[in-house]
């Protein structure tokens, strides 16, 4: 009987401890700085400079330094790239007549410019695609057909230096497996 | 007397010349209570169910199909989508199995990536399980306290990798990129962060009476049926059974690291509960910190990706690799012809076994708990479909 | 209100109406007054102080885009159901159905007639006022069952039948803890039982006792049963049954319900204020009888907004209760312990007739302990997180 009353008891107490103490926790919330981040108008800045640089948003090329080697068309799995690369007869030039990504399909995994020599392909912090048509979501980077790029020892053209050393800069995040040179990384202090 | 649980003969149809009929009702695809397109098709007395018997296969896409048609790399970003909750486990199964089918060797520095991303998104995917377990039962804040929490491991998994929920980190042979400067730090303080805010959460709602009094002794499953039944993961270890890949068929670096497997123990509620298979995770979460920061200490420097060819033709035959995912054991396996293309491949995954378990436990419960259940078994849609 | 019709009528403006006319239409103009320039807006802004309140919560900002920080939310929310389609189900009780939200909405308004604004501002002081509101608040029971059945929809039905064995079992125990009060105070009206308590808290009736004391809680937990909120909002549980016995309803009538609840708030904070927590009684600064009113409604309208936000946040804090063991709590642990006060409380009216002023003081001092020590744990929690603060309620 005694413990019966006991156990009657403690349920009422445990239930009004628990209550108070949960009710304690959600009070402390109360004068806490709320977490959102009320985008897109009362951001501090654009959100798309605060995306870390590995960020896998929408695809860009940069046609200056894409060399027709079409690794990032044959890795994509969803064939959402498509280029027409063709050797001129006459100046034996390698030209590039059409680079079409269609970003509608893109699933933003990163394939593509994984295998890409130059970083022409690479991923921007863009995310805001959305638009009305679907043709619009076709990213067409060919305007007039171009000539491949063709990589050299040490490039010397200096509208093509930056651009090249951004696209380097862009690969070099990979990891490259070992014999590679540059690829020892550092362990960073625990 | 208690506030837990529930003990009542059930009135048999037709006692006392009072005829019922048994009701039966859809728990549609479209609920905002079944994790997931799931639908239940549930036969109740009054509020006493008789049968919940599910039914599956609306979120199928074909993934395995579509493995025979991209080829060993490029089904890599597809291997996110089989269960995009804990999406590098995902990942490390893939990249594991075609590494045993080509006789590879990851880095040791790659594992330790590997190790690193996965035990996150066992952090992360555990705290979404959590916290849609207490939105079903009722409480609607510590949902959103458990996801400010995951956002901030979203956050660090995006510098890691570029992506919030599909990764796409591993490769076959390693992972894709090393760890950017300033992360470790930058996951430490998180971790630090995070530790006491487990403890807050539990104050908030896991001892609560309300909420024990919904999960303890309801829909209890022994070690003997979780076995028979195929359960995995926190599961499994929540009815007893110490079973954990990691420990008992250890893959990657996980000998090297210590960490304890926690088990139910019946200390509220019994043994195999679904508050056990709650704090069970929980407790989960704690292990996986103290995981990440023996990683964090002992990394070696090195190359994070062995040498693979782009065209991958591993040697024909199968393989197959078990990962400790957040939902449990699971398998994959791939039949590999000699081609650029695996002939199949095939995931087990720990939600699929478990829905097949729904149906036993759930005769005799009550209508609100066939929704506890289903969420303490953490059930994702995409894993049971695929 | 009586006072003042009487007022009018000596001075002769109404002289060619007969005395009963004059009530009912001063009555009812008054009761249209509260309706539709108080309870509708309070009812819609309660909507979107809880939003608010339970955003800030959750560590977010809640909406605060319609208007100056949000406040006319729930204007375009109400002008959204307002133009939605109207849809009744093919196979509904087209009858029931739409006749539903209005029996609900009836148990709810009628409520207003008895709640003490302030000293003179009250629509009718029945000499029965607190057995009125319970009497009345029940009628919701009835368009809950009706809007479960009518809707053709076995998650509906068992949302209805859930609420009305709910409804039902817990005027039990609220019952049973407005007793203690009436013999206290030795009255039924309303505005009776705010005039024996006083402005000071030791005055109030919840420190009168410790049986009172614990009746108050008991009260709280009842009412916030009858008014189907969480920790009990099972007959409505989002997660179970998609929305209960509202699925199937749509715009306007949606509406109904949806004030209804959030009106119900109100009723059962006035209720609890009224009661237990001294009503609009203020401290006598002013003899100027509109300053004085003006006075007793704010503290009136401050208390009982009080409470309608304890109520949101433990509708955020707790989780819900299963239909079995609310039965449970509701039987066997509220209604003997709700008996245990009554007596208590019988007992206790005989011993001490005007209440004793020892303990009435000591009761006051373990009320702010337990506020103090709530607090306590507040700072513990906030020290623990180590979280970044922002004391302004605008984010």
């Amino acid at each position: 009987m005694a413990t019966i009353l006991a156990g009657y008891l403690r349920n009422i107490f445990e239930a009004a401890a628990t209550t108070f103490e949960g009710m304690a926790v959600t009070c402390s919330h109360f004068i806490r700085k709320p977490v959102t981040v009320q985008y897109p108008d009362r951001t501090d800045m654009r959100v798309q400079d605060t995306l870390p640089y590995r960020y896998r948003g929408i695809l860009e090329v940069d046609l200056e330094i894409c060399t027709g080697c079409l690794a990032c068309e044959r890795a994509c799995p969803i064939d959402c790239i498509v280029i027409d690369a063709v050797k001129d007869k006459q100046t034996k030039a390698m030209m590039l007549h059409r680079f079409d990504i269609d970003i509608a399909k893109c699933m933003f995994c990163g394939l593509c410019s994984e295998p890409c020599p130059t970083g022409a392909i690479h991923h921007t912090p863009e995310f805001e695609g959305a638009d009305y048509s679907l043709e619009s979501l076709v990213r067409r980077f060919v305007k007039e057909p171009v000539a491949a790029y063709k990589p050299k020892k040490v490039e010397d053209d200096p509208a093509i230096v930056p651009i090249l050393e951004r696209g380097m800069r862009y690969i070099d995040e990979f990891a490259a497996p070992e014999g590679k040179p540059g690829e020892e990384r550092k362990t960073e202090a625990a | 007397m208690s506030l837990a649980g529930f003990e009542v003969e059930v009135e048999q149809v037709g006692r006392n010349g009072l005829e019922t009929e048994e009701m039966t009702l859809n728990m549609g695809p479209q609920h905002p209570s079944t994790h997931g397109v799931l639908r239940f098709v549930v036969k109740a007395d009054g509020e006493v169910m008789r049968e919940a018997i599910p039914d599956v296969g609306y979120l199928h896409r074909s993934i395995e199909k579509i493995a025979e048609k991209v080829g060993y790399h490029g089904f890599m970003p597809y291997t996110d989508r089989v269960d995009y909750v804990a999406a590098m486990f995902c990942n490390q199964g893939w990249a594991m199995v075609c590494e045993k089918l080509a006789g590879i060797e990851v880095p040791k520095r790659g594992e330790y990536c590997r190790v690193i991303a996965a035990e996150f998104n066992r952090i992360a995917s555990h705290l979404l399980s959590i916290g849609t377990m207490v939105l079903d039962i009722g409480a609607i804040t510590p949902f959103f306290h458990a996801f400010r929490e995951r956002e901030k491991i979203n956050d660090l998994l995006e510098e890691l990798c570029g992506a919030r929920l599909t990764y796409n980190y591993m490769r076959i042979g390693g992972v894709a990129w090393d760890l950017p400067p300033g992360f470790v730090e930058k996951a430490s303080a998180f971790l630090d962060r995070f530790e006491p805010l487990i403890d807050e959460y539990n104050d908030l709602i896991s001892l609560n009476k309300i909420y024990v009094g919904r999960c303890a002794n309801v829909a209890v499953i022994s070690a003997e049926d979780a076995i028979n039944y195929n359960l995995v993961g926190p599961n499994l270890r929540a009815s007893g059974v110490r079973y954990d890949v990691r420990r008992d068929e250890p893959y990657s670096v996980y000998p090297e690291i210590e960490f304890d497997v926690p088990v139910g123990t019946g200390e509220i509620g019994c043994v195999g509960d679904s508050f056990a298979r709650y704090w069970v995770r929980i407790q989960e979460i704690r292990e996986s910190i103290k995981i990440l920061r023996q990683c964090f200490k002992q990394m070696p420097d090195g190359p994070v990706i062995a040498k693979v060819p782009r065209k991958f033709k591993p040697p024909a035959g199968d393989a197959y690799v078990r990962v400790e995912s957040a939902r449990g054991d699971m398998g994959w396996y791939a039949v590999s012809d000699g081609t650029e293309y695996p002939y199949r491949c095939k995931v087990r995954t720990g939600s699929f076994a478990a829905m097949s378990i729904i149906d036993k436990v759930s005769r005799g419960l009550m209508l609100a708990d066939l929704v506890t259940v289903i969420a303490s078994l953490d059930i994702v849609a995409p894993e049971v479909d695929r | 209100m009586q006072e003042f019709l009487d007022g009018l009528i000596a001075q002769g403006y109404l002289a060619a109406v007969p005395a009963e006319i004059v009530y009912a239409l001063g009555i009812v103009v008054a009761a249209a007054i509260v309706i539709f320039g108080f309870v509708l807006v309070v009812a819609g802004v309660t909507t979107f102080i809880e939003r608010r309140v339970w955003a800030r919560i959750q560590s977010r900002v809640g909406p605060n885009r319609v208007g100056p920080q949000g406040t006319l939310q729930w204007l375009a929310d109400g002008i959204k159901l307002l133009m939605k389609e109207d849809l009744i189900p093919a196979a509904a009780d087209p009858r029931l159905f739409k006749l539903a939200p209005y029996v609900v909405t009836m148990g709810f308004v009628a409520a207003f007639v008895v709640v003490p604004f302030s000293g003179a501002l009250v629509v009718a002081d029945l000499n029965v006022g607190i057995l009125y509101l319970t009497a009345v608040t029940s009628l919701v029971v009835v368009g809950i069952l009706m809007a479960g059945w009518a809707s053709n929809n076995k998650w509906s039905l068992i949302g209805g039948i859930r609420a009305a064995a709910q409804i039902i079992s817990y005027e039990i125990p609220a019952a049973l803890s407005i007793f203690p009060i009436v013999l206290i105070a030795g009255t039924l009206s309303m505005q009776g039982i705010i005039r024996q308590q006083g402005w000071f808290p030791t005055d109030w009736f919840v420190f009168h006792s410790p049986f009172t004391f614990m009746a108050f809680f008991i009260l709280f937990t009842a009412l916030l049963a009858e008014g189907n909120r969480t920790p009990f909002d099972l007959p409505e549980a989002e997660s179970e049954l998609v929305a209960g016995f509202v699925t199937e309803y749509t715009g306007s009538r949606y509406l109904f319900f949806f004030l209804v609840e959030w009106g119900n708030l109100y009723i059962i904070s006035a209720v609890l204020v009224t009661l237990y927590l001294g009503g609009w009684q203020v401290p006598p600064i002013t003899d100027h009888p509109v300053l004085r009113n003006l006075l007793q409604f704010l503290t009136f309208f401050l208390k009982s907004y009080l409470g309608v936000v304890i109520a949101m946040w433990i509708r955020a804090t707790l989780p819900r209760i299963r239909v079995d063991q609310l039965m449970t709590t509701c039987w066997k642990y509220l209604v003997p312990l709700a008996f245990f006060n009554f007596l208590g409380t019988a007992v206790w009216v005989v011993i001490w007739p005007q209440g004793s002023r020892v303990v009435e003081y000591l009761m006051t001092a373990l009320g702010f302990g337990v506020l103090a020590y709530f607090f306590h744990r507040v700072a513990f929690h906030l020290r623990r997180s180590r979280a970044e603060l922002l004391l302004s309620p605008f984010a």
